[in-house]
């Protein structure tokens, strides 16, 4: 769990929006991108990502009263709600079938890769980053599945800006991964070396 | 490999991704497998909307609850609420300005839009269509609206330039204002006024208050001349010419093009030139001979004359050497280029009779032959607030022409091809705040020469090189000088 980043104020955070529920939208701010991550992941369609991911926080604005801190990051009680509406998904869907399900359901294990959902959901928050062009050139092509050919003609570009548009913002996210990566291993040894000097 | 290559290269890549087929294998490159990784996740990526869609959601839910357990404290939001001839439209075009999303869209029986609520980076916009039966009438109906909405966004002149290119018109184009913001003013299609904002800089009220009495001052003594920042005569870019043999530069631009002499000083103890001045038709020139400090840095200009033909012999007789000879150009124009003893590059054109096309053009326009225009225009921009006016960019995305406006002048641009490969330049331009504008260019990319300081002329200047080797000469006029003959 130590890769699920955490707000050092999470638990104010949480205290506040128990108290009061119109501050939960800072928690759902903080966790849409790892949640939607994590979701869409374990399922195939866009329609049941998003589904599942309204269905998770829907259920955790109902019962965070409930929700007791214990030192573990938010987020990892948002992906339990994920796991457990997934599996009733599936379950429901086997059941609505009258069969039994022929391949096993993907891997809902919460704790399967939280790593991979925080990577995947800075990815996400990075895009929201990116200069306003770029930024809707890739939702349109990922999320909206466009070609570029649509792209261009709803933007008023020719294919060939479209495509450079799309080089851009990919090169841009990965020198971005790149950096997060480099600072990552370049931490380590700096950490050891002063081991020593003391 | 070029930019051109790799973003076909990355598309195929993204498309098999999508398709399902996962990265071409065949690439066999670390870095396009780098790539296909970031495209496989951005498959998952959420819609625009649904986060917007599903907060918005969220809150309503968020409030019902609230509202049940006890009189909450009801935080004040004022909304603008839209009447439009056309609401439909409107959406539509707010998400192509503004990208807006859209939140909520209930349609009456007969078709109109009853009520919709639109978000723009989380400002909350209420529109409906018009309904002048019951008094709810759109600005189109009125005949205007007294009332202008202000938008806050990060990125004031690429918001205003989209919202433009969606069909908006300018009322204000977009400045630094003395309250801190850089903004200006668009009126949408529907009849609504727009204040579009970045901040820049956060300013106490004593602190703005000082600088409307400041003005108002400076208003009250009426000296004119303290109310330009640009030396007299001058316009906002002047092409410097750092040149081996400025002067006989000079006699050759008296000889060829009927060039006056403003100003001339020389070295100390030499007979070459530190700076000069002429004056070309309508513009100026400046000239300095190049030194071990200031590297020769020839220039690529436009000559725009009434007589390319008249012209173009005389300057072969003046010694220049032809590039190209006098042609009818397929932009509505009679154009030839020379090369001077200096190495500067003359497109000298006559424009056809009621070609309006080059109307912008003075009689000496600075061109720019970059490898990669666009890059070249968003550094202008960032630096120095330049506007894009037109851009000819072929299917391949090789801009063969674009001219940008900065302050009151034109710099055209052309991206380097055959003979006419980049000629980095030496520019003098003059700003409302060369510390501003220094530290502008330094942000965006520009390395410092010398930094920002008083001059003994009279100006308040510093010099940067833009991350394409062309230098500029950052200035703002504080005071007129008497030159010492």
């Amino acid at each position: 769990m130590k890769a699920v980043k955490q707000r050092p104020d999470e638990r104010l955070l949480i205290e506040a929006a128990q108290k009061d529920p119109a501050r939960f939208a800072e928690l759902y701010d903080d966790n849409f991108e790892r949640v939607y991550a994590f979701v869409a992941r374990r399922v195939y369609v866009r329609a049941d990502a998003e589904d599942l991911t309204a269905e998770v926080f829907h259920q955790a604005l109902a019962k965070l009263g409930q929700f007791e801190w214990r030192g573990v990051p938010f987020v990892a009680w948002l992906y339990r709600i994920a796991s457990n509406a997934i599996a009733d998904r599936w379950k429901r869907a086997a059941r609505e079938q009258g069969t039994q399900l022929v391949d096993d359901p993907p891997d809902i294990s919460g704790g399967a890769n939280p790593e991979e959902s925080e990577r995947r959901a800075r990815m996400f928050r990075q895009v929201a980053e990116l200069p306003d062009d770029q930024r809707r050139v890739i939702e349109m092509r990922f999320a909206e599945e466009k070609s570029i050919r649509e792209i261009a003609r709803d933007l008023h570009r020719t294919n060939g800006a479209i495509k450079q548009l799309q080089f851009r913002a990919l090169t841009s996210l990965r020198a971005q991964l790149k950096t997060k990566a480099n600072k990552k291993a370049s931490e380590k040894p700096s950490r050891k070396s002063g081991g020593r000097n003391d | 490999m070029t930019n051109q290559n790799l973003s076909e290269q990355l598309d195929l890549m993204v498309d098999a991704v999508l398709a399902g087929r996962g990265a071409a294998s065949r690439l066999g490159d670390k870095k396009l497998a780098e790539f296909a990784t970031i495209a496989s996740d951005l498959r998952d990526l959420p819609r625009a909307d649904f986060k917007a869609r599903l907060r918005a959601d969220l809150e309503r839910r968020t409030a019902m609850a609230t509202s049940a357990k006890a009189a909450p404290e009801v935080r004040a939001t004022a909304t603008p609420y839209l009447s439009v001839r056309g609401a439909s439209a409107a959406i539509e075009f707010y998400k192509r300005a503004f990208g807006a999303t859209e939140i909520t869209r209930l349609v009456q029986p007969d078709g109109r839009i009853g009520h919709a609520e639109i978000d723009i980076s989380g400002a909350r916009i209420m529109l409906a269509d018009e309904f002048p039966e019951i008094g709810f009438k759109s600005p189109e109906s009125l005949g205007g609206s007294p009332v202008n909405i202000h938008l806050d966004v990060s990125d004031v002149d690429a918001v205003a330039r989209r919202a433009v290119a969606a069909g908006a018109t300018v009322v204000r184009p977009v400045q630094d204002q003395f309250y801190g913001d850089r903004s200006g003013q668009i009126r949408d299609p529907f009849g609504y006024a727009w204040t579009i904002s970045t901040r820049k800089e956060t300013l106490t009220t004593e602190e703005m208050q000082r600088r409307i009495d400041a003005m108002a001052q400076k208003e009250s003594e009426g000296a004119p001349e303290s109310r330009t920042f640009i030396r007299e005569g001058f316009h906002s870019v002047t092409p410097y010419l750092i040149v081996p043999g400025a002067a006989q530069l000079i006699d050759f631009m008296k000889t060829a093009y009927g060039a006056e002499e403003r100003f001339r000083v020389n070295l100390p103890g030499k007979e070459t030139i530190m700076h000069a001045e002429v004056k070309i038709g309508d513009s100026i020139l400046e000239l300095a001979e190049a030194t071990a400090q200031f590297s020769a840095t020839p220039a690529s200009l436009v000559l725009r004359v009434s007589d390319v033909d008249t012209i173009y012999n005389r300057a072969i007789e003046a010694g220049a050497t032809p590039l190209h000879p006098v042609a009818d150009m397929d932009y509505g124009a009679r154009g030839a280029s020379v090369k001077d003893d200096s190495g500067n590059s003359w497109h000298i054109f006559t424009p056809n009779p009621g070609n309006t096309l080059f109307e912008s053009f003075r009689s000496v326009t600075p061109q720019l032959n970059p490898l990669r225009a666009p890059v070249v225009i968003e550094f202008l921009r960032k630096a120095f607030g330049a506007e894009e006016l037109d851009r000819a960019q072929s299917p391949d995305g090789v801009v063969h022409h674009a001219r940008v406006r900065i302050g009151d002048s034109i710099i055209g641009m052309g991206e380097a091809h055959g003979p006419y490969q980049p000629m980095p330049c030496t520019l003098h331009l003059y700003v409302p705040d060369a510390d501003a504008a220094y530290e502008r260019a330094l942000a965006a990319g520009a390395k410092s020469i010398q930094p920002v300081a008083d001059q003994p002329y009279g100006d308040r200047s510093g010099g940067v090189t833009d991350p394409f080797g062309n230098r500029w000469f950052l200035a703002t006029h504080l005071r007129d000088v008497a030159i010492p003959e």
